[in-house]
């Protein structure tokens, strides 16, 4: 026998023969563990308690080990559903059409077509170019409103209409002229250029869909842009995000943007050249902590 | 040279060696969107046999970029280290992979070739590799730097606290940051993202997590990552303690210029920082960067976006920085589509950046629109501990409140770190220690238990 086989033999000799698995140990009946619950009104921390004041990030949720309690995870996994649920919502077909409005569509065709492809998410497709030289479609307004999904079908259909009606009302009790509601679906920002540019109006304002976060699907934002027309870049815009009814509602943001659009028309320009003195909430670059709910409450009876 | 190969009868030929690392590429929803990907499984394993039988040479006299049209080019062709080059200059991309993974090739001696290899060599390496090459190779290559603790040794693993809130409220990202601590995080930086980008709100932030730091004689480092030009006033005129400077960088003078920098800007920060800044070390400089940003800006000047990421890296060796970390799945879908591509991206920036000598950490994250599940960015977590990588950022369950997306948490660095049996930097084990955050390599009395730090 080979110095190698003898050696293997003495480490098989060293380790034992019998069943390798070690014996089961006597557990005495595992102590209920203390309660470490996504910090709610009645069962937060003290230190969770405090931080709430300050801050929405997660602190003060404890450990089991180096990992999360139950609760937490639960909490967080409920939180990341809701925001890829917002991300893969489509806005249905002929919603647009449901609510009184007149449906668009940038040459996007499926939702995967229009996560990838934020160029075509800008153009117009040729049905909704020949939708807006139709005689109901008014021309050269003042401004023209569009609703569109954005990354948030959710958001749009949530407050969507809502803060549609409200911004064009606001700039129709400014002494401006307000185009046809529309709105536009598989649509990025920059789609408001062709769109404005396609009924000739003074200022577009797009309110779409914001990119979700933890638990956040229902926010919505308005980019406004004065002289729509492609080419336009991201500096020749203002905008205002974090509109739902956690953050700004609706009804607040309404009149601000129609102040945005009244102060665009009379200054004849937009982005960073336009003075926003007079102009409340817009492009203050910070939007303020959401509001952090539990979102997991359970129920029912098993026994 | 011959720019053509056969597979299974079917004959394809490249019209240049930009378009063959284009198509060699491993799937990218942003080489997709450039149009400068493989349009079919068998083009890319035919771009990749093309690819392996060019020399390094053959790679330093076409850069991607040209030397004419681009500073960044200019930089790495004047600065390359001749003497390294020539050691490896004949080797073909496919004898480069044979070398680095060969058992007798050891990290000492890639870190001694690194400042002869452009960064089309280390491009064009790893579009060769798998995943485990990538790591294998990556691990090998230990790049250690100093500031305020040492980065970078073996069996060390470390985070950056990333205490970002939407309306810079001091309390509030000291209260995230305390956290963090306690969980053992926050040896690489204490650095946050301010929402807004002043010079005053920059020094406010540093002053307060430079306090956080001193009262608690914590051995480590802090930085605001605004942009360069907010952080040179806050340093040079308002003369607040700065201990690593910050920006984002991008792999062409073009890139660059939507980012508001240049060659010469990060020059002046440099030497700036050298002569005011607070780290210890010699090393000061934080870099971040990462796959598509320059495709974002229409900056790609028609290349893949993984050659234009080892530009990036070419940039940031030239100032020795104590961080650099590819930001791998912020940038959204259309440039990186889901878990795979994001994973991929990750190892292959780790391994590209280690290979041209910088101390790599990642940002292992996904935006909500990309398709990454949270198992999946779990398990990269571990495969980037795995593979070396230096730094992973930290955050309440990886939620950046201020950023909007899912990135590591205070939680999952501890416990990367023991399933790993790594440990953080010395300096920063040692203060971990003696506050009982932790007991050798386990969770100590009092971790996770803010009330350890004042």
């Amino acid at each position: 026998m080979s110095r190698t086989r003898e050696l293997i033999a003495a480490l098989r000799r060293d380790l034992g023969e019998a069943d390798p698995a070690p014996p089961a140990i006597h557990v005495e009946r595992v102590p209920d563990p203390p309660v470490r619950v996504f910090p709610s009104r009645r069962e937060r921390s003290r230190l969770a308690g405090e931080a709430s004041a300050h801050t929405t990030a997660l602190v003060g949720i404890g450990r089991v080990g180096t990992r999360y309690a139950t609760s937490v995870v639960l909490q967080f996994q409920a939180e990341l559903a809701v925001a890829h649920a917002a991300v893969g919502q489509v806005l249905p077909d002929g919603w647009a059409e449901e609510q009184g409005l007149i449906g668009l569509s940038s040459q996007v065709r499926d939702h995967r077509e229009f996560l990838l492809r934020p160029d075509l998410g800008r153009r117009l497709d040729e049905a909704s170019v020949a939708r807006l030289a139709e005689d109901d479609v008014p021309k050269g307004v003042d401004v023209q409103p569009i609703l569109a999904d954005g990354l948030s079908a959710v958001a749009c259909m949530g407050s969507g209409v809502e803060l549609l009606e409200a911004f064009s009302e606001a700039c129709r009790a400014r002494g401006l002229t307000v185009g046809a509601p529309l709105c536009a679906r598989f649509a990025r920002v920059w789609l408001q250029d062709p769109i404005g540019a396609a009924v000739g109006a003074k200022v577009a304002a797009i309110l779409l869909g914001e990119r979700p976060g933890l638990g956040t699907g229902d926010g919505l934002s308005a980019y406004l842009v004065f002289d729509p027309k492609p080419g336009n870049t991201d500096g020749d815009r203002n905008m205002m995000s974090n509109i739902h009814h956690r953050g700004t509602p609706p009804a607040e943001a309404a009149p601000r943007l129609a102040d945005l659009a009244a102060a665009m028309i009379a200054q004849g320009r937009s982005g960073v050249d336009l003075d926003l003195s007079g102009v409340a909430g817009v492009e203050s670059g910070l939007r303020p902590p959401q509001v952090r709910l539990p979102l997991v409450e359970t129920g029912g009876d098993l026994s | 040279m011959r720019l053509s190969a056969r597979i299974r009868g079917e004959h394809f030929t490249f019209r240049s060696v930009k378009e063959v690392l284009g198509r060699a590429n491993a799937p990218k929803s942003g080489d997709d969107l450039a149009g400068v990907s493989a349009r079919s499984p068998v083009e890319r394993v035919a771009a990749r046999a093309v690819l392996a039988d060019i020399t390094l040479e053959q790679l330093r006299m076409r850069p991607v970029v040209p030397y004419e049209d681009d500073e960044i080019t200019r930089m790495v062709e004047d600065t390359l280290d001749e003497a390294a080059y020539k050691a490896v200059a004949h080797l073909s991309v496919g004898q480069l992979r044979e070398w680095l993974l060969e058992t007798t090739t050891t990290g000492p001696m890639i870190r001694s070739i690194s400042p002869g290899l452009t960064p089309e060599m280390v491009a064009a390496v790893v579009k060769l590799m798998s995943n485990l090459d990538l790591m294998v190779v990556g691990a090998k290559c230990q790049v250690v730097v100093r500031a305020n603790n040492t980065l970078g040794l073996p069996g060390r693993f470390s985070s950056r606290v990333q205490p970002n809130h939407p309306t810079d409220s001091v309390q509030g990202i000291l209260l995230s940051a305390r956290e963090g601590l306690a969980y053992g995080c926050g040896d690489a930086v204490l650095g946050v993202n301010p929402a807004t980008d002043t010079p005053e709100s920059t020094a406010e932030i540093l002053e307060a997590l430079h306090a956080l730091r001193t009262t608690n004689r914590i051995p480590t480092q802090h930085c605001v990552l605004s942009h360069v030009t907010v952080q040179m006033k806050a340093l040079a005129e308002l003369g607040c303690p700065m201990d690593l400077m910050f920006q984002s960088l991008a792999g062409s003078e073009s890139g660059n210029r939507a980012f508001g920098i240049s060659l010469a800007l990060m020059d002046e920060a440099y030497a700036l920082m050298r002569e005011r800044g607070t780290g210890a070390g010699p090393n000061c400089m934080y870099f971040e960067t990462g796959q598509g940003s320059e495709l974002s800006s229409d900056a790609h000047e028609g290349a893949d976006q993984v050659t234009m990421e080892a530009r990036c890296y070419a940039f940031a060796r030239r100032y020795a920085p104590f961080l650099v970390n590819t930001v791998v799945g912020f940038i959204g879908p259309e440039y990186l589509e889901d878990g795979p591509q994001i994973s991929r991206a990750a190892l292959e920036d780790h391994c590209m950046g280690k290979l041209l000598g910088l101390p790599m950490g990642c940002d292992a994250c996904f935006t909500y629109h990309a398709s990454m599940s949270q198992d999946e960015l779990e398990s990269l977590k571990v495969m980037l501990g795995a593979a070396g990588c230096a730094y992973l950022m930290s955050m309440p369950v990886g939620d950046d409140i201020m950023l909007n997306y899912q990135s590591t948490s205070y939680h999952d660095v501890p416990s990367v770190r023991m399933l790993l049996g790594k440990r953080p930097t010395p300096e920063f084990d040692a203060w971990l220690q003696e506050t009982g955050i932790m007991d050798g390599d386990m969770p100590g009395p009092r971790f996770g238990d803010v009330g350890v730090l004042r």
